[in-house]
Formats: C-alpha cells, structure tokens, sequence
C-alpha cells in the first residue's frame, strides 16, 4: 500500500488481527496501516466482519482480541479501555446512535470534550466556552441549537443522529474517525451534508476509516484507498476504481480474491 | 419490642380528643399485635427490621430538624408536624384552615373500621401512638395556592408518630410536597390521608429520606371524588427499613390518578412499595411506574394492585414496574398485579429488571467518558424521569446533587 504522507509515520496499524466474541472468530487476520490524511473505506458483504472490525478499534467489551496487534501513533492500545481509546484519538460513528433518554446532548458533548482537551492537555472548558465552541461547530452539520436541548439521540430522525455523529467527531478532532455506515438511512441532502461535514472535519494530520454499502457517499467523499472485506479479512485493497468496479459487478466478482484455504 | 410490649400490657397514653380513635386502633391491635407474615401485604418484609423498627421508646415531643432554608419563602408554607404552629389563612383565592377534632375522626374513622388488621396495620399503629398534637389536619380550597411544604420528622433513639389528614376542596388545585426526615437509629411512623373533592387537582411529592439505620413506616391513603386528579411522585431512600403504602381509591370513577415512584437501596437496607388503587366507578385512569435501584446487598419490593369491579368499567390503567440491579448479592422483588371483573377495560402491567445498559455505557465511554462518568449521567437520567415529576422545587431540596453524591 502506497500512502501519500510517506514521510510521516503511520497513525493506525492492524497488523494480522484475530478477534472473537462468544467463542466465534469474526476477524481472521486483518491488515491495514493508516497514514496522516488519508480516507480509507472498507466495503464487503453484511456479516464479513467491518463492523466488529470498527468495535475492536474502539474497545468494545464484548469482543476480545485473539491475535495480532492495534496501534495508534506507535502505541499498542489493547490494553487501553474504550474511553483511554477515544481520549487518545479514536471516534467510532456508530450505524445505529445510541438513543440515551434524559441525558442532555449538551452535557454530554461537553464532558466528552472536555474529556479530549484533558487529555491533549487543553484547558476544559466551561458552559459558556463550550456553547460558543458547539455553535460553531452546529454549522457543520446544518444542525439546529435546539438540538443540544435534547436527550441524546432521543427522538431524532436517521439523518438527525447521523447528524449528531458528526457533530461529535468535529467536537472531539480525533486522530483516526472509524464512521460506520454512516451513510445508510440518509436522504441525498442529509448525505450532502454529512458527507460535507466529513470533508471539512478531514484535515492532514487525521485519518478516516468510512465503512459502507455504497458507492454513493464514495462520490461525496474520494477515497485514498478501497478495501474489499470478506469471512473477516481483507481480500483486496486498491483505489476508488476499486468501488466503482463493485458497485458495476457486486461483491461476487471478488469471491475469487478469497483464500479458499 | 418496646412498642408491641406497651401494647400488650395496655400502657399506650390515651389523649382525651383521641381517645375514640386509640380505641378503635388498641382493641385490633391487641388481638393482632404484630401483622401477619403469611399475608401478601407482608410476606417480604424483613422480619428483624421490622422489629427493629418495634424497639424504640415511643417519643411525642417535638424536635426541630436540621432542614435547609429554614425561612418561607412568598410561595411556600412550611409546616412541621408536631410544632404548634397554628395554621388559619383566608385569602382571596384560596384558604386553609385546621380541621376540628370531629371531622378529624369522621375522616378517618371509617378506613379503620372497615379493613382487617393486616391490611390496615401500619395506619392502626399510627393512630394508635400518635398524640393529638402530632396530628395535622387541614382544609384546603381554591387555586393560585401557595406551595405547601409538609414536614415530619424523628429523633434519634426515639420512636415518633405522626398524622396528616388534608380535606381538598372542590374545584381546588394545590402543590403538596411532604417531606420524611428520619435520623439516626429512629423509627417514624407515618399515616396521611387526602380527601379530593371534585374537580380538584393535587400534585403531590413524598421525599422520604434517611440517615444512619432510620425506619420508616408510611400509609398513604388518598380518596379521589369525580373529576378529580391526583399526581403522585415519591422517593425513598437511605432507610435501613423503609415502607411506602399506597391505597387510592377513585370512589366514583371518572378521575385521574398518575404516580411515579421511586426507592434506591444500598448495604443492607429493605425499602418496600405497596400500591393498592382500586376504581369504584366507571372511566378510571391510572397510570404508574415504580422505579427502584437496589446495590450491595439491599432488598427492594415493590407490589402493585390495581383492582377494577364491575361497575369500573372503561377503566384505563397501566401499571409498570422498572428495575435496576447494581450488584450480584442486591434483590428486587416486583409483583404488578391486576384484579378484574369489569369486561370493558384497557389495563396493562409489567416490570422488567436489568441492570445498566451496555449499550449506553458503551457509547458513552466511546466518547471518552469514564466508566464512572457514563454510569453517573445515566443514573441522573434514570432519576430525573422521577425527580422531574415530583413538585419540589430544586432551590429548595437538591435531590438529585443528593442521590448522585451518594455511591
């Protein structure tokens, strides 16, 4: 793989990864380096393992890692809890937002910011500091104040949570964003705006992971690199030609990259 | 048992005023001194706590808690059960003034009669330890009313009794909030009585709220005319053993009742709900959630009855129990119950018991919350769905800074 940032050193690397849950190996040798500004997407059927691949990244407790080595600027981060992980640079857009009834939006986007700025050893901020840091951040997204009034997620449409996702990962400037489907369950202009929020959050020194179904948030956002998934593994890797050849012959046509052994 | 033993041997001061009450209280309780363990009503109670909660020198004078902002407020009358305090105001909206031995006895009278020791055991024993100035009876009429903050409290060492009857007129609309102080190594006994008149509408909050090995034993018996609504929000927490008994009845139908409860447990404690609401008309509604959060190695109970005969037709009731359990040694006992005869009905109960969601405190930390910090913001919305409910104002009594700065 041929990054564009080549003299500076990889963000995150999966090197040869194993995971399991429930006694049931999903990832079976994974392999992908990450380098300072560069989109990757990782496409494959439902089931082959991209979204456990994004939990494992982020420390989902409920998977365990069998095999291999994460690690992010150099630094192995399995022995890291999930919130060490986001505190260090990890934002994981999960498919499907967690609705947390009676929670506050704005209290938790600013503990969780603040949780970041700590750990950049940035001052926190306050309620006043952080209203006028959010506000901004809102026009991202296209997104109302009222929204920051709501329990998170809490009544919000698909496109509003995909919304609020983004909302975070702006808030939060990780180092390596994982987006997860992102895009699925979005209108074409909710997917303009996400996919718009993206690419202005997308900087040199940050790396995305985009997971999808679709070539269509491919065309908003150009990857730097595709990568095909199947039976937990990468099974090919190449450039936006790569997901435009899937989107024409479907996943099929990369069954014969599949080492049957 | 100290309390039982005064019982028995017959050396319960009688108070001239209340000495047809005591009588009607002494001559159950002698036969049946203690309640029956076999019964529903009963059957989980702890038996050492409750015994516990018997051995106390009985106490009836007044001491005065250690209650934050001491001074009225414009809109807010505090009372404190047991002081003195003389309680006659005529405005012109509204007006509440003391109700008189006779109507007093008339209120409650009927209610110990009626009903066998077991059922009525924690309302005898009230009635029968309570002094005539440990009692508080009002009346209440008319709107625009102010807050009216109700207070009893116990002293330590020392077994307190005491008796609140509000009389709600029609057409009033008032703002209760009653406040259950226990201290340390104490017992209170507790027995409240709410008439609604029709039309009238009563938001209601029980805060009762311990200390070290408090004990706590609280009848509430609210009787609700037509038209009528009746807002109940209650907490209870930090009582080594505490009770909540709840019975109303909507005694012509067509009123509306709403509670949202909650107990918290932690140690060793035992705090209980028992809800009874029985619809004695037709076009009833009720709708109830009983939240409790039990740690350690705490038992928390909740059993609910919702009671629709024939004549209560196209009732309206849902009864729902929910439950958080933080510890693998904790236990919640939960039982919503419903007793129907009428065919023309919408009722519904449930409960669920888990513990916190995963999936919440996943996504949470993912964002870089500690586990501590996810767990506090989703017990703060856990008690906020309660607290939101209960009519008191937070510049006065901070009860969630209270519940989150515990454990």
């Amino acid at each position: 793989m041929k990054s564009k940032k080549e003299t500076k050193k990889p963000l995150l690397e999966i090197h040869d990864l194993f995971a399991s849950t429930e006694n049931l190996t999903i990832l079976k040798g994974v392999n992908i380096t990450i380098n300072p500004g560069e989109i990757h997407a990782i496409m494959g059927r439902n089931g082959c393992g991209k979204s456990t691949l994004s939990k494992i990244i982020a420390g989902h407790p409920s998977y365990e890692i069998t095999g291999g080595k994460i690690k992010l600027s150099g630094t192995d981060i399995e022995p890291l809890e999930p919130e060490e992980r986001a505190q260090a640079g990890i934002f994981l857009g999960f498919q499907y937002p967690i609705e947390i009834p009676g929670v506050s939006n704005l209290e938790f986007l600013r503990v969780a910011t603040n949780a970041r700025r700590k750990f950049l050893n940035k001052e926190e901020l306050d309620t006043f500091e952080f209203e006028d840091l959010v506000k901004e951040k809102l026009e991202i997204v296209k997104m109302e104040p009222t929204f920051l009034d709501r329990s998170i997620n809490q009544g919000f449409s698909g496109g509003e949570k995909k919304r609020n996702e983004i909302l975070q990962m702006a808030l939060l400037e990780p180092k390596i964003a994982i987006l997860d489907e992102t895009d699925s369950g979005l209108d074409i202009d909710a997917l303009r705006i996400v996919a718009s929020g993206i690419k202005k959050i997308a900087n040199e020194n940050s790396g995305i992971i985009l997971i999808t179904h679709y070539q269509r948030l491919l065309d908003e956002i150009k990857p730097d690199f595709v990568h095909v998934m199947a039976n937990g593994k990468i099974i090919k890797t190449g450039n936006s030609e790569l997901a435009l050849e899937l989107e024409k012959n479907g996943y099929e046509w990369t069954d014969k990259f599949i080492d049957k052994t | 048992m100290q309390i039982i033993e005064e019982i028995s041997k017959n050396r319960i001061k009688k108070s001239a005023s209340g000495s047809m009450l005591q009588k009607i209280c002494l001559d159950k309780l002698q036969i049946n001194p203690l309640p029956n363990h076999k019964s529903e009503l009963w059957r989980m109670a702890n038996k050492s706590k409750l015994a516990r909660f018997l051995d106390y020198k009985l106490n009836h004078d007044f001491y005065k808690p250690n209650i934050p902002y001491e001074n009225e407020s414009q809109n807010v009358i505090r009372l404190i059960i047991g002081d003195n305090k003389k309680i006659n105001i005529k405005e012109q909206e509204w007006e509440i003034k003391e109700l008189d031995d006779q109507k007093i006895l008339n209120l409650i009278q009927h209610k110990l009669l009626e009903s066998d020791t077991t059922e009525n055991w924690s309302a005898l024993l009230n009635h029968l330890l309570t002094e005539k100035k440990n009692i508080c009876g009002l009346n209440i009429s008319g709107k625009n009313l102010p807050h009216l903050e109700i207070i009893t409290n116990s002293k330590n060492n020392l077994f307190n009794s005491r008796t609140l009857i509000l009389n709600i007129e029609k057409n009033t609309e008032v703002e209760i909030s009653q406040i259950n102080l226990g201290d340390d190594n104490c017992s209170l006994s507790n027995s409240s009585y709410l008439y609604l008149g029709e039309d009238s509408q009563v938001n209601h909050g029980i805060v009762s709220y311990g200390k070290y090995k408090s004990h706590l034993i609280n009848s509430l018996n609210v009787f609700q005319k037509k038209n009528s609504v009746y807002n109940l929000g209650s907490l209870q927490f930090k009582f080594d053993f505490a009770r909540l008994e709840i019975n109303i009845n909507q005694i012509e139908g067509n009123a509306k009742t709403n509670i949202k409860g909650m107990q918290i447990t932690q140690d060793n404690e035992q705090i209980s709900t028992y809800a009874k609401i029985a619809f004695n008309g037709p076009n009833g509604f009720l709708d109830q959630l009983n939240k409790s959060l039990a740690r350690d190695r705490s038992h928390s109970v909740f059993e609910g009855l919702i009671v629709v005969p024939r004549i209560a037709q196209k009732t309206d009731a849902s009864q729902l129990s929910r439950n958080l359990l933080l510890s693998n040694y904790a236990k919640i006992d939960t039982k919503p119950q419903l007793e129907i005869i009428a065919d023309d009905v919408k009722c519904m109960h449930g409960a669920t018991i888990s513990q916190l969601n995963e999936n919440e405190l996943f996504y949470m930390r993912s964002r870089g919350l500690t586990l501590e910090q996810a767990s506090k913001l989703q017990l703060r919305s856990y008690y906020q769905e309660i607290i939101s409910f209960l009519p008191i104002s937070k510049e006065r009594w901070d009860l969630l800074a209270l519940l989150l700065n515990k454990k």
